[in-house]
């Protein structure tokens, strides 16, 4: 079944606005939707204003026939507390599945944005973790909790509605300028856990929004890992970035470092991260290279060098206001202006 | 005519020539510059020439001119390693294999002057494809997996990297965490082995565990249970040829007395070893003793003639792995009674 009519849900941040842009030429009729105001305006699709956490989404899947939807609108790591990921996550993947469930429901096709994340990160993980080893042995806090609740409720709904084809997509840590590894690892001077050196994997921006683009016109269903190949230590990771490691958080009791960093007002480090950054996370990710028969076209060492190289570029100011530009130019000029005013 | 260039201009004008801006800071004068470049050079001149009047002198080898050259060649090396920067690449285990033969120096030399390890058996081990090696666990710290590394490495015909798979407690620990895993080490996961030995390569397991290597002194080479049996499942699986290793002289490198339970369970650790020399004497407990050691590797146990669905067969599996216990000890017995003493 190619797509026909779709329903993006969350596109006012730039993963979202990148996924439109790629799904624009591709499906007859798009629509997007999410609480803010979208980054740019996008012709061939149409804008909402709908919050995912009002049961609203039902009305719009009815009203506009909607046949494939693609929730994105999933925090990963965000600086608000997590009593307000939870209600994005958890209320709000909720009832965007209560309006896809209706029986009458014309929804054939659903695509949720998940994240590596969810596997946590301990010392007694194995090196890689496979679809099926969420969680095996340690009990989950914070974010990783969140994101198992909404995959359940993601499963659950799959076994409900055999009708719909659902995938569930973990996406691996991104580290462009809005995420917190990326602005952690943009530090002058990174401070790391003593006596840890953690294999980090890393996923491209592109190929965030390349993967979901094809999970939604393709036909896949289930859960896949994607990430890109290969790792790359986190001391190569700052030294890359031009940082400096600075090894003076103490191996144990990581909550007092995070605390003791965001009271410093030096980095704020959400918990899930401080895990991986000790004992690093790394996925397979050969199940979607089988199924999808694409692999993400940046390893994590070349996501790593692109993110340098982006940040040693020179700003360069348009003459006038842009109107004719690609999208991502164009995001990325007003993100780089933002900073220039701040 | 064309006027001839003096050697300056030439230099100048060759397309060779790159801009090059003056480095800051003080520069020293030239033949003191020179001098710094070759001293290195002179230094080794000037012990050949000691080591070789010397040995006229008193008539045998004083100076080991083999073993100066080793520990220049480390130390250049480690220059070198250092030079590289970020501008490596480790595998997606996180094994750094140029750096890791860079260490491999200093435990030869461990291996060689140190335990004195006598090897025998190494052609047992494949020069390619997947290999599983079993040895027997012992000593408070895993020096038994570095030397069964070292013996691999610089006794075998090609020179193979072993990669040991850990217990998890140790990945948990600071330091410990990132330089096994940068010197090859994996987790001791059935799903690490799987993934190691579908890669060709050889993976080295103690079965004992922690059990093996907390176990006390007076309990010395007597193997612990072989845990369930995983090891024979997981090579059943893979189709790879189990190869067993008796390792005799790592009982006595740190005679375990006692073990301090509470203190473990605080750090989080297997146990807390209690030696003559250990917490008493500080960082100098942590010296390992002199004891003469042994390692030898058994004919290979193939399991490619049993089908995949063996590895289910929980009989089959433990009475294998008791097979496997059976040569280890045995081995022990023998190399025990080859050995003439504990430190000779």
């Amino acid at each position: 079944m190619t797509p026909n009519r779709v329903l993006l849900i969350g596109v006012s941040n730039p993963l979202g606005a990148e996924v439109a842009r790629r799904l624009a030429p591709l499906v007859p009729s798009l629509f997007g939707c999410d609480k803010a105001d979208p980054v740019s305006a996008l012709e061939g699709m149409d804008f909402v204003h709908a919050d995912t956490r009002l049961s609203v989404i039902g009305k719009l899947v009815r009203q506009l026939h909607i046949d494939t939807v693609v929730h994105m609108a999933v925090m990963v790591d965000s600086p608000g507390e997590e009593r307000s990921i939870h209600e994005t996550d958890v209320i709000g993947t909720m009832n965007v599945l209560v309006g896809c469930t209706a029986p009458s429901s014309p929804v054939r096709r659903l695509v949720v944005k998940s994240s590596q994340a969810v596997y946590g990160a301990g010392p007694h993980d194995p090196s890689f973790f496979a679809e099926d080893m969420t969680n095996v042995d340690k009990p989950a806090s914070g974010i990783t909790r969140d994101l198992l609740e909404m995959e359940q409720l993601v499963s659950e709904f799959a076994l409900r509605n055999e009708r719909c084809g659902v995938s569930l997509l973990r996406l691996g840590f991104r580290v462009s300028e809005d995420t917190s590894l990326g602005r952690y690892l943009a530090l002058p001077i990174v401070p790391t856990f003593a006596g840890y050196d953690p294999r980090l994997q890393l996923l491209h921006e592109d190929d965030a929004a390349e993967v979901i683009v094809r999970a939604t016109v393709g036909e896949h269903t289930g859960i896949f890992n994607v990430a890109g190949s290969g790792v790359v230590l986190l001391s190569q990771a700052i030294a890359i970035m031009g940082g400096r490691p600075a090894p003076i958080l103490p191996p144990y009791g990581r909550w007092f470092a995070r605390l003791g960093l965001k009271v410093a007002g030096w980095v704020d480090m959400p918990a899930h991260l401080a895990d991986v950054l000790a004992y690093g996370s790394v996925m397979d990710c050969s199940r979607v290279e089988a199924d999808f028969g694409w692999k993400p076209a940046h390893s994590s060492r070349q996501t790593m060098d692109a993110l340098a190289h982006g940040r040693l570029a020179e700003v360069i100011e348009a003459p006038s206001p842009p109107q004719e530009y690609e999208l991502q130019v164009y995001l990325q000029q007003r993100r780089r202006r933002g900073r220039l005013l701040n | 005519m064309i006027a001839e260039e003096t050697r300056v201009e030439r230099r100048r004008n060759s397309k060779k020539a790159e801009i090059v801006a003056p480095r800051q800071g003080l520069r020293l004068p030239k033949p003191i510059r020179r001098l710094q470049r070759q001293a290195p050079l002179f230094a080794l001149q000037a012990v050949g020439e000691l080591s070789s009047r010397l040995r006229q002198l008193t008539g045998r080898e004083v100076i080991d001119l083999n073993r100066i050259m080793e520990v220049v060649q480390f130390i250049y090396q480690q220059r070198e390693l250092a030079r590289r920067g970020s501008d490596y690449a480790v595998d997606d285990f996180g094994f750094d294999p140029e750096w890791t033969e860079s260490f491999l120096t200093v435990f030869k030399a461990l291996y060689r002057d140190y335990w004195r390890v006598e090897t025998t058996g190494v052609e047992h081990v494949p020069a390619t494809g997947r290999a599983l090696l079993v040895a027997n666990h012992a000593g408070v710290l895993p020096w038994d997996g570095t030397m069964i590394k070292t013996s691999v490495f610089s006794e075998h015909a090609h020179p193979r990297h072993v990669r040991a798979l850990v217990a998890s407690q140790f990945m948990g620990m600071p330091v410990m965490s990132w330089f096994l895993r940068r010197t090859g080490q994996a987790v001791g996961h059935p799903d690490d082995t799987r993934r190691l030995l579908e890669r060709d390569e050889l993976v080295l397991v103690f079965p004992e565990g922690t059990r093996g290597t907390g176990k006390s002194f007076k309990d010395r080479y007597r193997l612990r249970r072989f845990g369930r049996g995983g090891f024979v499942a997981t090579a059943i699986r893979a189709q790879a040829p189990i190869i067993p290793v008796s390792v005799v002289g790592s009982e006595e490198i740190y005679p375990m007395v006692g073990d301090l339970r509470p203190v473990a369970r605080l750090f989080g650790l297997p146990y807390f070893p209690v030696t003559p020399f250990w917490p008493w004497l500080g960082p100098l407990g942590m010296i390992p003793l002199p004891s003469k050691w042994r390692i030898q590797f058994h004919p290979p146990v193939e399991v490619a003639h049993l089908p995949v669905s063996a590895a289910e067969d929980q009989h089959l599996v433990m009475a294998l792995a008791d097979d496997v216990r059976d040569i280890i000890q045995e081995g022990i017995y023998a190399n025990l009674k080859l050995r003439r003493g504990v430190f000779l």
